[in-house]
């Protein structure tokens, strides 16, 4: 066998490959491995959950999640190194979600709570076994009623504030992903922030809490 | 308002800012409202752990070659 063909064996190792060798990387491919495991693997759950808030439905989800790695991986030479790498993960997400929900998804602004609470039921029993579900927090009416509110914001609002307050994005990155210059970034924040806190002042009257500032001069 | 409680301002904007919310009781009070706001979604949004069945096929998937 000459130097020739062995190099071309190792660079595409799943064809004509016996069975035993199927699975062997290329050092290059274990170099990229490496590399995709390191950078995108631990943003894991940080996927998983915004694709949860964007399908309300844990099996979409996880397709969804499990579809933009398979892309990442498959593009993760065009990711440059340096950027971050959560933000490039959740622009492949969402532009995956727009392909394949999105057109038959409710409108934007409108909630279904029943779907909510319908989402809040099937996450509790797909991860009841999760040693990190704690189920009074889980529980709790405070966190269902944020949960709520902010889900009944009109998806432009909701949006932001999620990649922003949740996610810990920068401008920069958010409008790189919704695709809106900073300026609307910001603007959607403010209004977003201000709607929102409408909704959990009605909210913490109903309930009792306290929403005096004592800050106020 | 917005970059300010994002912490997004540059260091003279922030300068500017926080000398002008001093004065100014409805931009403080503003101010105080929206960093609340923050927090609140910041800290009360549950979040979930993907399930395991998923970051193994994740792992799977980063040891077949493509």
């Amino acid at each position: 066998m000459n130097i020739y063909r062995i190099k071309n064996m190792s660079s595409s190792p799943h064809k004509k490959n016996a069975p035993a060798q199927k699975n062997i990387l290329s050092e290059k491919e274990k170099i990229k491995q490496q590399e995709f495991q390191e950078e995108a693997v631990g943003h894991i759950n940080a996927l998983y959950n915004y694709a949860l808030h964007l399908t309300m439905n844990p099996d979409d989800a996880h397709d969804l999640v499990q579809e933009t790695y398979l892309k990442a991986y498959k593009f993760f030479d065009s990711f440059e190194k340096g950027t971050n790498c959560k933000a490039w993960l959740f622009k492949i997400l969402k532009n995956n979600y727009i392909n394949k929900f999105r057109k038959n998804a409710r409108e934007p602004g409108k909630v279904d709570y029943d779907l909510i609470k319908d989402f809040y039921h099937s996450i509790k029993d797909t991860q009841s076994d999760s040693e990190d579900l704690n189920a009074g927090y889980f529980r709790s009416l405070m966190h269902d009623e944020v949960y709520q509110a902010l889900n009944s914001l009109p998806e432009e609002f909701k949006e932001v504030i999620q990649l922003c307050d949740i996610e810990g994005f920068t401008y920069e990155e958010i409008a790189n992903m919704v695709e809106s210059p900073i300026g609307t970034v910001r603007s959607r924040l403010y209004r977003g922030r201000k709607l929102l806190r409408s909704k959990l002042n009605e909210f913490a009257k109903k309930h009792g809490y306290n929403t005096d500032n004592e800050e106020t001069p | 308002m917005s970059a300010a409680v994002d912490g997004e301002l540059t260091l003279n904007e922030q300068e500017g800012f926080e000398k002008h919310i001093m004065k100014c009781p409805t931009c403080f009070s503003e101010f105080k409202e929206a960093q609340k706001t923050k927090s609140i979604i910041k800290e009360k949004i549950t979040r979930f752990k993907a399930p395991q069945s998923l970051v193994n096929s994740i792992l799977k998937l980063t040891e077949t070659p493509l």
